[in-house]
């Protein structure tokens, strides 16, 4: 599959130069006119194709939900590593739990500056090459070893054995991309991509969590990270601000703290208290028993 | 029962009448409510038998609200009443605070009745956040609206007549006396009867679970008006006021037990040190039991939920076990005049042990997982309720109407009561176990093909609530008799 793949770049390279070739002066016409048609149908064929294989999921203005593809099985696609040798997913992700992201490297937008995030977060996170890799993957059909490889160099990455930069077929492409809630689309009137920004952690083939935006948050990749090791994270992370939360997590040190939500809890007793004492030590009383009818108890 | 002081300067005879006959209006009302409320949960079980096949689901769920709500403030106001009223033996409560509340729930069970079967306002008594806000066109805003007026409404009364219980007790006993504590110490001190002591700690307890009730209503509003709100916290504050609410209810219902089960048994049942120990540690434990409502909410930390399943277990112990040993010893070799009240506040009291042991056995952590949101639920809290307080209070409206009445039962009819009860009562209950332990899920209106045999159960315990509902019938037709002899007397 990816051979084919490779194949296909080839030929968009021939017929370009069939294209330069058709203007050249001095040949008959209708050989020219038939030349200038047959690398017509060529791009135009090859179009078809490389339209068809540009775009994978649904497009939305909203980051991929995370409950729908949570336990879901990734394909085990063939993947292109950066030196240049085949390998499935699945021995990626039965050796270590897979940090999965996609981009393109011809990317004008939000790659360049989303994988620095990503780069910035898991060294923050620690545990990277040790509990888990990263696997960055292009959609971009157009994109070859060696343009992943560049961004992998630009990036400071390529010597990394914890960062795999791969290619994969475009069918596989958009296998691993619909099953993983990654959507992409090709955008001629911008020449690019329009993508989120997602990383999906994968542990034994089936993802386990999803963090989507620009930014890779420290906290919330030390949660994910948390997860891939095994450790059963129960944050409760809302959106927007939220008044009054009862417990805090912290993902670096895996404890709770309390938070001032917990002081709402404390005044229901707080006030009984009160009114006991108001009631019993406050309000004038009648004779009390207690005052008057003194026993001696026997215990 | 004799007194262990004078008070005879506490009450004139006629204000006594007066406060007797209002809590044979009490009584009265809490006759009228059992049918209606119990027919609802008829009507729920016959839902899930698919009888109605054609209703829509978002009935059951109005009609669930209204029967979980309506049966918990209607025991809990039962229960107070009946306190109220045997408190009047040492205290002075106030009457027109008795009758401020009478008005007071009326008018919130009719906004109840308005929110849920007018509105179809759904969400069960929980009413969990943020549910009430998001009722994807089910019920109407004003339904939302009404339900947190009608509980405004019914907590501020409850509040209210909390406070003046505790200050009645106050008014005669020393907190110190209050709760026992000379018996706690070994100092010497004054005869503190337990029916003092258990509602002295039911009542600040109860007053607790108002004040969170007041701080899930504010946030509640707090929400609405655009400010996010941590649904982990009102989640705890709900569970702290329902947990507690249901709690109380039955705690006053067992010490109208204590207060009223010994003149059948000739016998005194006094306060000691251990019942004082038992009562005294529900004070604090009861604040902490309810994180067992929330085992599956796991960004609750997890020394919270090991913490809850601790005080879950101790809350249940002392104040359980002390009182079903204190009641088995009580009766035990004594000249015990069975009646029906007798036989109900015996059987009240061992339905409690019943489902305080099935609330313990949901209570562990282990055990929840496997538990949490099916039929065993219901069945522990049906249990100690249905089992367990209804028949305690029932008793108490039957003990204060022959008290008055001095109308003196049918033996035959008695026994029939006591059998339809408890086959109808423990046969429905069973059900609930039964599909419990078979992972049948609660609140489904209708049971998938997955889930088939809780239609089955449901039908079989329909067959069982029958039974039961003619046993209430027939009790209302004895009791009922009773009051109204003692009305007019």
């Amino acid at each position: 599959m990816h051979q084919s793949f490779l194949g296909l770049s080839a030929t968009r390279g021939h017929a370009g130069s069939s294209l330069r070739k058709s203007v050249e002066p001095g040949k008959p016409p209708c050989t020219r006119l038939a030349r200038l048609g047959f690398a017509l149908c060529l791009v135009l064929g090859f179009a078809g194709c490389l339209q068809a294989q540009q775009s994978a999921g649904k497009p939305s203005d909203q980051p991929p939900n995370e409950d729908f593809y949570l336990y879901k099985q990734v394909p085990d696609i063939t993947v292109q590593d950066k030196a240049g040798s085949t390998i499935q997913l699945s021995q990626i992700w039965r050796d270590k739990p897979v940090l999965l992201t996609m981009v393109f490297t011809r990317c004008t937008g939000v790659c360049s500056p989303f994988l620095n995030s990503l780069k910035s977060a898991t060294s923050a996170a620690g545990g990277l090459g040790t509990d888990y890799r990263v696997l960055v993957l292009s959609f971009d059909p157009k994109d070859s070893i060696a343009d992943m490889n560049g961004m992998a160099e630009d990036l400071g990455l390529k010597s990394n054995a914890a960062w795999i930069f791969g290619i994969a077929s475009p069918p596989e492409i958009r296998r691993l991309a619909e099953a993983t809630g990654i959507w992409f689309r090709w955008d001629a009137s911008v020449q690019q991509y329009d993508h989120p920004a997602v990383v999906v952690a994968i542990e034994q083939g089936r993802v386990v969590r999803m963090l989507a935006g620009a930014t890779v948050p420290v906290t919330g990749l030390m949660e994910v990270i948390q997860e891939l090791r095994g450790k059963f994270v129960a944050s409760y992370a809302l959106p927007g601000k939220v008044a009054f939360r009862c417990f805090e997590y912290d993902p670096r040190s895996g404890h709770y703290t309390l938070d001032w939500g917990l002081l709402l809890m404390v005044l229901p007793a707080t006030f009984a208290i009160l009114a006991t004492v108001w009631i019993f030590f406050l309000l004038p009383a009648r004779k009390r028993i207690a005052d008057s009818f003194p026993v001696a108890r026997t215990y | 029962m004799e007194l262990t002081t004078d008070v005879t300067n506490l009450w004139s005879e006629g204000d006594l009448n007066k406060f007797r006959r209002m809590t044979l209006i009490w009584g009265a009302t809490v006759l009228l409510l059992l049918p209606i409320l119990a027919s609802l949960g008829y009507f729920m079980r016959m839902f899930q038998s698919n009888f109605f096949p054609h209703m829509r689901p978002e009935w059951f769920y109005a009609v669930l609200t209204l029967h979980s709500l309506g049966m918990v403030g209607t025991w809990f106001v039962g229960g107070m009443a009946g306190v109220s009223y045997l408190l009047t033996q040492y205290t002075h409560p106030s009457l027109a605070i008795s009758k401020l509340n009478y008005w007071g729930t009326l008018v919130g069970v009719l906004l109840l009745v308005a929110c849920t079967l007018g509105g179809l306002f759904g969400t069960g008594w929980y009413f969990l956040f943020p549910l009430p806000l998001y009722s994807q066109g089910v019920w109407q805003p004003w339904a939302t609206v009404t339900f947190f007026v009608a509980l405004a409404v019914l907590g501020l009364c409850w509040t209210i007549w909390t406070l003046d219980l505790l200050r009645a007790i106050a008014q005669r006993y020393s907190l110190k006396a209050a709760l026992g504590l000379n018996y706690l110490l070994g100092k010497p001190g004054p005869d503190v009867p337990p029916l003092v002591l258990i509602s002295t700690v039911s009542l600040i307890v109860s007053f607790a679970g108002f004040v969170a009730a007041v701080i899930v209503i504010v946030l509640f509003g707090v929400d609405a008006l655009g400010y996010a709100i941590d649904p982990l916290l009102m989640k705890n504050l709900t569970f702290f006021f329902g947990h507690i609410l249901v709690n109380i209810t039955m705690y006053l219902g067992v010490a109208m037990v204590y207060e009223l089960l010994p003149s059948y048994a000739g016998r005194p049942w006094k306060t000691n040190r251990v019942v004082a120990i038992a009562w005294d540690a529900v004070l604090f434990l009861i604040l902490f039991a309810f994180f067992h409502h929330l085992y599956m909410d796991f960004a609750q930390p997890r020394w919270v939920q090991t913490f809850g399943q601790i005080c879950s277990y101790f809350l249940a112990v002392p104040a359980g076990v002390v009182s079903i040993f204190g009641c088995l010893a009580l009766v035990y070799a004594s000249k015990m005049k069975w009646t029906l009240a007798s036989v109900l506040f015996f059987l009240g009291i061992m339905g409690w042990g019943v489902g305080g042991i099935a609330a313990v056995i949901d209570s562990t952590v282990e055990v929840n997982f496997h538990f949490h949101n099916t039929l065993w639920v219901p069945a522990h809290f049906h249990t100690y309720y249905l089992m367990g307080v209804v028949l305690i209070i029932l008793g108490f409206i039957d003990h204060l109407g022959l008290e008055v009445s001095k109308l003196q039962e049918s033996p035959p009819r008695t026994k029939a009561i006591i059998t339809l009860l408890l086959l109808g009562g423990y046969g429905f209950l069973s059900m609930f176990y039964w599909a419990g332990a078979h992972s049948i899920p609660r609140r489904y209106a209708v049971y998938p093909n997955e889930l088939a045999q809780g239609t089955l159960y449901a039908r079989v315990a329909f067959g069982f609530i029958t039974v039961l509902l003619c046993g209430i019938l027939l009790y209302l037709w004895e009791t009922g008799k009773r009051c109204i002899k003692a009305f007019s007397a």
